[in-house]
């Protein structure tokens, strides 16, 4: 009797498997048109003749993502029971830098929850399959990162101020509201503008500004739970930058009529990401007791050497050029994170954060950082700051902001060149004014006046009665603020207790 | 230019001046004094007259330790890009402060 | 087309750790004009042009199989694009 040869199994490339797991499990569809069963991708105008010719370069299958999510998460939960085990709160570099983990924890959790559920429904309306797959992975990649931030967080929550309703409060508090109308803003567009909102813009231009350095920053300031679920989320962002860029060049590949529509989008949301992530360079350079770069110097690393002298020479090739406000930013690298920290400074006492007069050491930082600009505010604010706390007083402000319609940030960004005067910009629209922050929001503004007009501005909303009641107290309540959240570092509840913790090991030991 | 949607795209401002009924919001900048890191934003009456808001002012701008209340009797008023000289007596309405109009001054 | 001075920069950040430190002594080897940089955490390799992980490099220094897949643990960012992820390499490089 003879053996049948049989042929050795040959395992597929990883190519085969990619092609075999995604774009071979789609089926042309018999009963029902495209146009009824994906009614979402075409009304922005952006034109595709072949969803084939979209390529994940990461080529993963459902089996592979799996597996290397679970190591992933496998590591991260490994180290946060590690940090709780260890009291591992007590070797932070200090309990001043909290602070920044509490505007992070406030507003970034329920942003990836907004990115999961808009991704969700791209996995599902997107013509092609490779399209859908990769968009399904992110979406379940930011579900996870919601879940990672709010577990890593939920441990310093029994020990600080601060964290205890963050999910309220990202839907009502002041300085909340900016990421929170980000989200609202890109998931209310249309499927491709969301791509190249948070796809391209923000998880490509932006995302490495806002982690890597803040993330090393953790690294840096003891604090080892976040740094960890950073770093593993970022390595989620590697593919979510890949997404964004694909979906990007595939527009621009497709039809030559994409590029206009493609151009404005990105004009657009260069600009609401950076307004936004304008809080992460006040949270950098001021709220970090011990500093890994400044915003500037990450700025012209993770922005102008690798985007401007990398990514848009390589888009120039199909027409794209640099954000049209890209040199307002770049010159507002000087000053923004001063800016930034001075109004969170002189609202904290309607925040679920404290701040404090820069120390020594932190002015000795930042005259290093900002030769140019840190002497201007130093003495035109900080030193009489410090000279108010120095006769027993505190100061904050004692009204509310003018916001920006489109960024809902306080308007006290100032004019290029012109650090004292503050950047006013008007329009009026079917008769009412409204108010932008700079040439980049009056110009968001006015392209889409009927969106912006809708704007849930937190300032109007209290003079409405919205928030719980005329006088501060009652918005605080509202808010979910409880004593001992906002205010002044210095003699605040965290501040305190640091302090007693410390002197009780020292005596212990 | 119109959103791009996929129906009729059409909202009401969420701050027309009819959700503060006799009321208007007001933005008064001191153009110049960082101290203030942003223009205020006020609700006040149509109908309050001129003095009386200088009068809120010049309570409100003592958070400022340099501030001398007095210096606002001789500020030049700026509204909404007009240089104006207000009448005491008559509303803000009157001497044309709108709803979130922009009033301006320097020290 | 145009000719450029020098090939623009292209890298990436790792995360710095035991398994990750056979990935970089790899890419050391295998791309010449190499930098690295490191910050807490985190290492920083870039490189003009074109940056290559070759799989055989890292599994020798490794000591065991690796697949390229496994990657994604290691990788915090990157700038460039990935225009090749094989069983074999990983490209990362400017296509235009």
């Amino acid at each position: 009797m003879s053996v049948p040869t049989q042929k050795p199994v040959r395992k597929l490339s990883m190519k085969q498997r990619y092609s075999a797991l995604t774009h071979d499990l789609d089926w042309p569809l018999s009963y029902v048109e495209e146009d009824d069963a994906f009614p979402y991708t075409k009304f922005e105008g952006i034109k595709v003749h072949d969803w084939s010719k979209w390529e994940d370069p990461f080529r993963l299958t459902v089996e592979s993502y799996n597996k290397y999510q679970a190591e992933k998460d496998r590591r991260l939960y490994a180290v946060l029971d590690g940090f709780a085990q260890s009291q591992g709160q007590l070797s932070l570099s200090d309990a001043s830098y909290m602070n920044a983990m509490k505007i992070f924890l406030q507003g970034i959790p329920s942003g990836e929850y907004q990115a999961h559920r808009n991704f969700a429904h791209l996995a599902r309306y997107l013509n092609g399959p490779g399209a859908r797959f990769a968009s399904l992975c992110q979406s379940m990649d930011e579900l996870r990162h919601a879940q990672t931030e709010i577990h890593t967080l939920s441990h310093y929550n029994k020990f600080f101020g601060g964290m205890h309703d963050w999910n309220k409060m990202s839907d009502r508090v002041w300085y909340l509201s900016v990421p929170k109308s980000f989200f609202d803003d890109a998931g209310t567009a249309g499927p491709f503008e969301w791509l190249i909102a948070i796809g391209f813009s923000f998880e490509y231009l932006l995302t490495n500004l806002l982690f890597v350095p803040f993330m090393s920053g953790a690294a840096f300031n003891g604090d080892l739970p976040t740094m960890t679920f950073g770093f593993s989320a970022q390595s989620d962002e590697s593919r979510h930058m890949t997404l964004g860029l694909e979906g990007i060049k595939f527009m621009l590949e497709q039809d030559e009529d994409n590029l206009p529509i493609v151009q404005a989008w990105l004009d657009k949301w260069f600009w609401r990401g950076y307004r936004l992530i304008s809080l992460v360079a006040g949270m950098m350079d001021y709220m970090l007791p011990k500093r890994v770069m400044s915003w500037k110097e990450a700025f012209e690393l993770y922005f102008e050497e690798q985007m401007l002298n990398g990514l848009f020479k390589d888009l120039a090739y199909y027409g794209i050029k640099p954000p049209r406000d890209v040199e307002w930013a770049i010159q507002e690298k000087e000053i923004l994170s001063h800016q930034v920290y001075w109004i969170l400074y002189q609202f904290s006492h309607a925040a679920a954060f404290t701040t404090t007069v820069p120390n020594a050491q932190d002015q000795a930082w930042l005259a290093e950082a900002y030769p140019e600009t840190w002497p201007i505010y130093k003495s035109v604010v900080w030193d009489k700051a410090q000279k108010v706390m120095d006769e027993g007083g505190r100061y904050f402000n004692p009204g509310l902001p003018q916001l920006c319609q489109v960024c809902q940030i306080p308007m006290g960004f100032t004019e290029p060149g012109d650090p004292m005067t503050q950047c006013q910009r008007h329009s009026i629209y079917e008769g009412e004014r409204y108010d932008t922050c700079s040439d980049g929001c009056k110009w968001i503004f006015e392209r889409e006046p009927e969106k912006y007009v809708q704007a849930w501005l937190p300032v109007h909303q209290i003079y409405q009665g919205n928030c719980g009641g005329p006088t501060l107290p009652d918005v605080a309540v509202w808010y979910g603020l409880e004593p001992g959240d906002g205010g002044e570092y210095v003699g605040s509840m965290d501040q305190l207790d640091w302090a007693a913790w410390h002197a009780s090991t020292v005596k212990e030991g | 230019m119109p959103v791009v949607a996929i129906s009729e795209y059409k909202f009401p401002s969420k701050s027309r001046q009819e959700l503060y009924g006799d009321d208007q919001l007001v933005h008064v900048w001191w153009k110049g004094n960082p101290w203030f890191v942003a223009a205020g934003c006020f609700r006040f009456p149509k109908a309050m007259p001129w003095g009386d808001f200088v009068g809120v002012l010049k309570g409100f701008y003592t958070a400022d330790p340099d501030f001398v209340p007095d210096s606002l009797d001789s500020v030049q008023w700026v509204i909404d890009d007009q240089e104006v000289t207000p009448d005491p007596s008559a509303s803000m309405e009157a001497n044309g402060v709108g709803h979130k109009s922009l009033v301006q001054f320097s020290v | 087309m145009s000719v450029e001075a020098e090939p623009r920069m292209v890298g990436v950040d790792l995360q710095e750790n035991e398994e990750n430190r056979a990935i970089v002594e790899a890419v050391e080897a295998d791309n010449e004009d190499l930098t690295v940089r490191h910050m807490p955490g985190l290492i920083r390799l870039t490189k003009p042009g074109r940056l290559v992980i070759n799989q055989a490099s890292v599994e020798q220094r490794l000591g065991r199989p690796w697949e390229t897949h496994e990657f994604q643990l290691a990788i915090v960012s990157y700038f460039g694009e990935i225009v090749e992820w094989d069983d074999d390499e990983i490209v990362i490089a400017w296509k235009h």
